[in-house]
C-alpha cells in the first residue's frame, strides 16, 4: 500500500469510521466512570439532604428511644466504640505477630501453605459466616453474654485479622533483605533483627492495613446481627458484657421503623458513621502518603 | 474488682520483676565475654517467669469463680424457695448479679434482692481466695526465674523461643478459625439434617420454615428459591451492573485518563467501596426501590411489591464497582506493555488495542476477579435483607420480591426462638451451602490469578 | 532516488522537562537499511521511535522539528497517526507476538485496516507474509497454534511477518536480534537483506558488528545527538569525528 492508497475515498471513509468507534469507546469508559461517581453523589446528596437537620447536640448525645424526636445515636456509638477496642485489641497484635512469623519464621511446610490458604480464604470469606460462628462457638458453646461488645468484638477480631496479616505481610515483604542483612551482619540474632530493624519499617504498612481493616468492621452489621447485638439501648453501655447496638445496627434497626420521622434520625446517623469511616480512611491515607518508603 | 486488682499488681510485679533481674545480671557482668545474654534479657525472662503462670492462673480463676460465686449463693438460706424453672431461675440470678456490682440498679424482683447480699459476700471472698492464688504462682514463678540467672545462662534464646512459640501461636489461629467455621457449621447442619434430607433442602422447591409442623417436614425445607434468589441479585442482576461499569472504568482509568485524572478519581471510586453495606441497603430500600416499584407499575404491572429483586441487585451492583474495577485495573496492568506496543504499532487504534489484544490477555486475570465479585456479592446481607424481601419465589421477573441465603440466615436466627428446632438449624445448613460456595469460587479465582501472573512474570 | 524517503529536519524530543534528542536532522534512503548505533541511552531507540509516532503512547512526550515521509509531514494535523502506522511497520526489542494463533497474530493488521474482502484474500496475505518473513515452510501445518508456543527466533520473524502483512513502506527495527541466539540472529540478518529489496528498513542495534553486516548506511548517535551519519563502509574504517572511531574502537561504549 502506499500513499495514494489510503488517500482512495474509501479508505478515509474507513478511517473515520474507525476513529468514530475509537471515541465512541472512550465516551462509554468515561460515562461509566461518570455513572458511577454519580451515584455516590446521589446516595451524599440524598443522606444529607435528609439526614443534616437531624443532627444536632440532643442527638450526638442521646441513646436510642420509640420516639424519635428524642433518640439519639450516642449510645450505639459508644457500644461501636466498645466493640471496636476489642477488636483492635485481638486482631491487631495477633494479625501482626502471625504476619512476621509467616513472612520471616516459617517454614516452608506443607502446613504452613495451609495457614496461607486459610488466611486468603477467610478474607473473603462472607461476614455473615463470621456471625454464624460467633453465635455457634461464643454464646452457645462458651456461654458469653449475648450482645454484648465482647462477643461482638471477638467475632469482629476474627474477620479482620486476616486483613490485617495480609497487609502486614505485604509490609514485612516490602523492607528489602539489604536491611535485614545488615543486622544480621552486626551479629543480630533473627528475633532481634525481625523485632528491632524490620518490623519499624514495615509498621506504616501494617497501621494502614489495619485502619482500612477497622474500617470495614465498623461498619459490619450482618455478623452483629447473629449475635443479637440489636438491643434496645436506652442508657449507654458501660460496660464489654453489657447488651448493647453499634452503630451500623441503629441504622438497621431505624430504617425499619415505620414512623417516617425515623427517615431523619436514619439518614443522620448513616452521616455520623461516614464521617467516622471518611476520617479513618483519611489517615490511612495520610499515614501511607507520608512514611510510604520507595525502596 | 479484686481480680482487676491482682492482674495490675501482677504487672506491677512483673515490672519490678525486669530491673530487679537485670540490676543482678549486671553485678554478674565481669567483662567482655562474660556472660551469654545482654542484662535486659535477663530482665525479660525472669518478668515473663512472673506474668505468664500468674496470667494463666487468673484466666483459669476467672472462668472457674462463677460458678463458685454461684454454688455458694445457692447454699446460703436465701436462696430457698427460688424457682425452679431455669429459665425464670436465670434471670433472677443475672438481676441479683447486675445489683450487686452496680450499687445504682434497683431491683425489679423482690427474690433477685435477696440474693444481692449473698452475691456480694461470696464475690468478696473468692476474689480474695483468687487474688491469693494468682499472687502465689507470681511469687513461685518469680523465684524460680531469679535463681536460673547465672553468667552462662542463655536468657536471650529461651526468651527468643516464646516469642517464636507466641508468633507460631498467632498464625495458628487462622487455622483454628477456618477449623471454627467448618466444625460449627458441619455440626449444627449435621443436627438439621438429621431432619430434613439433604436431597430434600438442595433439591426442593418449596420454602416455608414457618410450618414445620407435621410429617411431611421435608417438603418445608427446599432451599432451591433461596438458591435462585441468591444467583438472580448477587451473580446475575448485580454482575450485568457491576461488570461493565467496572470493567469500562478500569480501563478508561488504565488506557486513557491523565495521571491527574487517575489520582483523584481512582480514591473516589475506592470510597463507594468503602460504604457500609447498611448504608446501601438503606439507600434501595428509601430511594431506588420506589422508583423501580413506579417504574414497574407505569409498565402496567399489577400490584408491583415495594421490594424487589432488581433494587437489591442494582445496588449491590454498584457497591461491587469498585471491586471489579480495581480487579480489572491490576489484571490490565499485568499485560506487558509491549502487547499494546505491537499492536499501536500495526495502525490499530486504541480501542482496538484494547478489545482485541488487551482484554483477551488480560481475560484470565478478569475472569478470575468476576469470579470474587460474586463471592462477594452472593454471601452480601444487609442489602437483601433491606431490599429483597422475605417471599420464596421462583421467579425470573426483577420485579418481584425475591429471597436469598444470607436473608433467610438473618431471618431464621434473630428474635427469640429455641435453639435446636430445625427451623433455627436451617440456617446453618444455608450458612455451610454459602461457605462452600463462596470457598470454590475463591479458591479457584486466586489460583486462576496466581497462573496469570506468573505467566507475563 | 531522486527524494529520500524519510526526511528529518531539526528534530528535538522532549520527556516531560527533559530533552532527551537534540536536533537531529537525516534523509533516509529507500532500498538500503539504515542502521542506529550509539551507547545505550543514546537516544537511537527514541529517535527510531518517532518515526512512527510511537512516542505519542507516552506520556509528556513532545516531538518538535520537522519530520517528513513522501514529503509529507507526519506531525501534521492532517496526517492520521493510524494510517502513518500501517505505513511504517515496527518490530520491537523483544519479540511480542499476541495470545492468538500464528494465522490471527499475522491477520490481525488487515483486517483491522480492512485489507481483506474475503477469506481466501486474507490467506493469500497470511501465506505472502509469512514466506517472505522465512517462516512459512516452518510453519505453514500449524498456523492455528498460539504464536507465543514458537522458539524466540521464530517469534521475532511471526513479528516481521505481521509487520510486513500490512504492506509497510517502511519498517523500524528497534534492536531486533538482542533477545535472541547468534543463529536465530543470523536469520534475521539474513531476512533484513532480503527485505531491503521492497521495504525502506532502519535498525536500532547495539553491536556494531550488526550494523557492518546488514546495513549500508549507518548513523552514529551519542547523548542525544547524531554526530556522525554515512555509508557504513566509511563510518568503520574512516570515520570522521574523533568521537564516532572512539566508539568504533571501543574506547567507550
Amino acid at each position: 500500500m502506499s500513499k495514494s492508497d489510503w488517500n482512495s475515498p474509501e479508505a478515509v471513509r474507513r478511517l473515520a469510521k474507525r476513529h468514530a468507534a475509537e471515541k465512541r469507546f472512550k465516551l462509554v469508559g468515561l460515562g461509566a466512570i461518570v455513572l458511577s461517581l454519580g451515584f455516590l453523589a446521589l446516595l451524599l446528596v440524598i443522606m444529607l439532604k435528609n439526614g443534616v437537620a437531624g443532627l444536632d447536640w440532643d442527638f450526638l448525645s442521646g441513646s436510642d428511644s420509640t420516639d424519635a424526636t428524642t433518640a439519639g445515636v450516642w449510645g450505639a456509638a459508644k457500644g461501636s466504640l466498645l466493640t471496636m477496642l476489642v477488636t483492635l485489641l485481638l486482631s491487631f497484635p495477633m494479625g501482626v505477630l502471625a504476619a512476621i512469623y509467616l513472612e520471616e519464621f516459617a517454614p516452608k511446610k506443607k502446613w504452613i501453605e495451609w495457614v496461607e490458604v486459610s488466611i486468603n480464604n477467610l478474607a473473603a470469606v462472607p461476614s455473615i459466616i463470621f456471625g454464624l460462628l460467633g453465635l455457634a462457638v461464643f454464646i452457645n458453646t462458651f456461654q458469653m453474654p449475648r450482645s454484648s461488645p465482647l462477643v461482638g468484638g471477638l467475632t469482629l477480631a476474627l474477620m479482620t485479622m486476616p486483613v490485617i496479616v495480609i497487609s502486614g505481610r505485604n509490609a514485612i515483604k516490602a523492607v528489602p533483605p539489604s536491611i535485614r542483612e545488615a543486622a544480621y551482619g552486626i551479629g543480630a540474632s533473627k528475633v532481634q533483627t525481625t523485632f528491632h530493624h524490620v518490623l519499624p519499617l514495615a509498621l506504616p504498612g501494617i497501621l494502614t492495613g489495619t485502619i482500612i481493616g477497622m474500617a470495614r468492621a465498623l461498619g459490619e452489621t450482618a455478623p452483629l446481627l447473629m449475635i443479637g447485638m440489636r438491643a434496645f439501648v436506652v442508657t449507654p453501655p458501660d460496660s464489654l458484657t453489657a447488651p448493647s447496638s453499634v452503630l451500623p445496627m441503629q441504622i438497621f434497626l431505624w430504617s425499619d421503623e415505620i414512623d417516617k420521622a425515623f427517615v431523619q434520625n436514619t439518614s443522620a446517623a448513616i452521616i455520623v458513621l461516614l464521617v467516622f469511616l471518611l476520617a479513618m480512611n483519611g489517615i490511612a491515607i495520610y499515614l501511607r502518603n507520608k512514611f510510604e518508603v520507595r525502596w | 474488682m479484686i481480680l482487676t486488682g491482682v492482674l495490675l499488681a501482677v504487672l506491677g510485679l512483673g515490672l519490678v520483676g525486669w530491673f530487679a533481674a537485670r540490676g543482678r545480671a549486671r553485678l554478674l557482668y565481669t567483662g567482655r565475654g562474660s556472660m551469654h545474654s545482654m542484662p535486659a534479657y535477663h530482665g525479660w525472662h525472669l518478668a515473663l517467669w512472673i506474668v505468664v503462670p500468674a496470667l494463666v492462673a487468673w484466666l483459669v480463676w476467672q472462668a472457674v469463680m462463677p460458678g463458685l460465686v454461684q454454688g455458694a449463693v445457692f447454699a446460703t438460706p436465701a436462696a430457698h424457695g427460688l424457682p425452679t424453672d431455669p429459665f425464670q431461675l436465670g434471670a433472677i440470678v443475672a438481676e441479683a448479679q447486675t445489683i450487686a456490682s452496680d450499687p445504682g440498679a434497683v431491683a425489679f424482683n423482690p427474690e433477685a434482692q435477696a440474693l444481692v447480699e449473698p452475691f456480694r459476700a461470696a464475690q468478696v471472698k473468692f476474689g480474695l481466695i483468687g487474688a491469693v492464688i494468682v499472687l502465689i504462682v507470681a511469687f513461685a514463678g518469680g523465684a524460680f526465674g531469679f535463681t536460673r540467672i547465672r553468667p552462662n545462662f542463655k536468657a536471650r534464646t529461651h526468651v527468643e523461643r516464646l516469642v517464636l512459640g507466641v508468633l507460631l501461636a498467632a498464625s495458628l489461629l487462622a487455622i483454628l478459625t477456618t477449623f471454627g467455621i467448618v466444625a460449627s457449621l458441619v455440626f449444627e447442619a449435621g443436627m438439621f439434617f438429621k431432619d430434613v434430607s439433604p436431597i430434600a433442602f438442595l433439591t426442593g422447591t418449596h420454602w416455608s420454615p414457618a410450618s414445620t409442623m407435621g410429617d411431611n417436614i421435608n417438603n418445608n425445607f427446599g432451599a432451591v428459591p433461596l438458591f435462585w434468589g441468591t444467583i438472580y441479585i448477587g451473580a446475575i442482576i448485580a454482575m450485568v451492573v457491576a461488570i461493565p461499569l467496572g470493567l469500562m472504568s478500569a480501563i478508561y482509568l488504565t488506557q486513557y485518563a491523565t495521571r491527574d485524572v487517575r489520582k483523584w478519581v481512582k480514591p473516589l471510586l475506592e470510597i463507594l467501596a468503602g460504604i457500609p453495606t447498611v448504608v446501601y441497603g438503606y439507600f434501595a430500600a428509601l430511594t431506588v426501590a420506589p422508583l423501580i416499584r413506579d417504574f414497574a407499575a407505569s409498565l402496567g404491572m399489577a400490584n408491583p411489591s415495594t421490594e424487589s429483586a432488581l433494587a437489591a441487585g442494582l445496588v449491590m451492583g454498584v457497591m461491587i464497582i469498585p471491586f471489579v474495577s480495581s480487579m480489572a485495573d491490576d489484571a490490565l496492568a499485568a499485560v506487558p506493555r509491549a502487547m499494546s506496543d505491537g499492536s499501536l504499532a500495526l495502525g490499530a487504534t486504541r480501542s482496538e488495542t484494547i478489545k482485541k489484544v488487551l482484554l483477551p490477555a488480560a481475560l484470565p486475570g478478569i475472569v478470575a476477579g468476576v469470579m470474587l465479585a460474586i463471592s462477594r456479592a452472593i454471601g452480601e446481607t444487609m442489602i437483601v435483607v433491606m431490599a429483597a424481601g422475605a417471599a420464596a419465589n421462583l421467579s425470573a421477573n426483577p420485579f418481584a420480591s425475591m429471597t436469598t441465603v444470607t436473608y433467610q440466615i438473618v431471618q431464621m436466627l434473630t428474635g427469640d426462638q429455641e435453639f435446636n428446632s430445625p427451623k433455627t438449624l436451617s440456617a446453618f445448613a444455608l450458612g455451610l451451602v454459602l461457605f462452600i460456595v463462596t470457598l470454590i469460587l475463591n479458591i479457584v479465582a486466586l489460583r486462576v490469578v496466581k497462573r496469570f501472573r506468573e505467566a507475563y512474570e | 532516488m531522486t527524494e529520500a524517503k524519510i526526511t528529518a529536519r531539526n528534530v528535538d524530543v522532549f520527556y516531560g522537562q527533559k530533552k532527551a534528542i537534540n536536533d537531529v536532522s537525516i534523509d533516509i534512503d529507500n532500498g538500503i537499511v539504515t542502521a542506529f548505533i550509539g551507547p545505550s541511552g543514546c537516544g537511537k531507540s527514541t529517535f527510531l521511535r518517532t518515526l512512527n509516532r510511537m512516542n505519542d503512547t507516552i506520556a509528556g512526550a513532545r516531538v518538535d522539528g520537522q519530520i517528513l515521509l513522501d514529503g509529507e509531514d507526519i506531525y501534521a494535523s492532517t496526517m492520521d497517526s493510524v494510517a502513518l502506522r500501517a505505513r511504517v511497520g515496527m518490530v520491537f526489542q523483544k519479540p511480542n507476538p499476541f495470545p492468538k494463533s500464528i494465522y490471527e497474530n499475522i491477520a490481525y493488521g488487515p483486517r483491522i485496516h480492512g485489507l481483506a474482502s474475503a477469506k481466501s484474500d486474507m490467506d493469500r496475505i497470511v501465506e505472502n507474509a509469512l514466506t517472505k518473513a522465512g517462516l512459512w515452510e516452518e510453519v505453514k501445518d500449524r498456523l492455528t497454534d498460539a504464536g507465543t508456543a514458537l522458539s524466540g527466533g521464530q517469534q521475532q520473524r511471526l513479528c516481521i511477518a505481521r509487520a510486513i502483512a500490512v504492506s509497510p513502506e517502511v519498517i523500524l527495527m528497534d534492536e531486533p536480534c538482542s533477545a535472541l541466539d547468534p543463529i536465530a540472529t543470523a536469520r534475521i540478518e539474513e531476512l533484513i537483506d532480503e527485505l531491503k529489496e521492497s521495504f525502506a528498513i532502519v535498525i536500532v542495534t547495539h553491536s556494531m558488528q550488526q550494523a557492518a553486516r546488514v546495513s549500508q548506511r549507518t548513523a552514529f548517535f551519542h547523548l542525544g545527538s547524531m554526530v556522525e551519519y554515512g555509508e557504513t563502509d566509511q563510518i568503520f574504517t574512516n570515520p570522521r569525528e574523533t568521537r564516532t572511531k572512539d566508539y568504533i574502537t571501543g574506547r567507550y561504549g
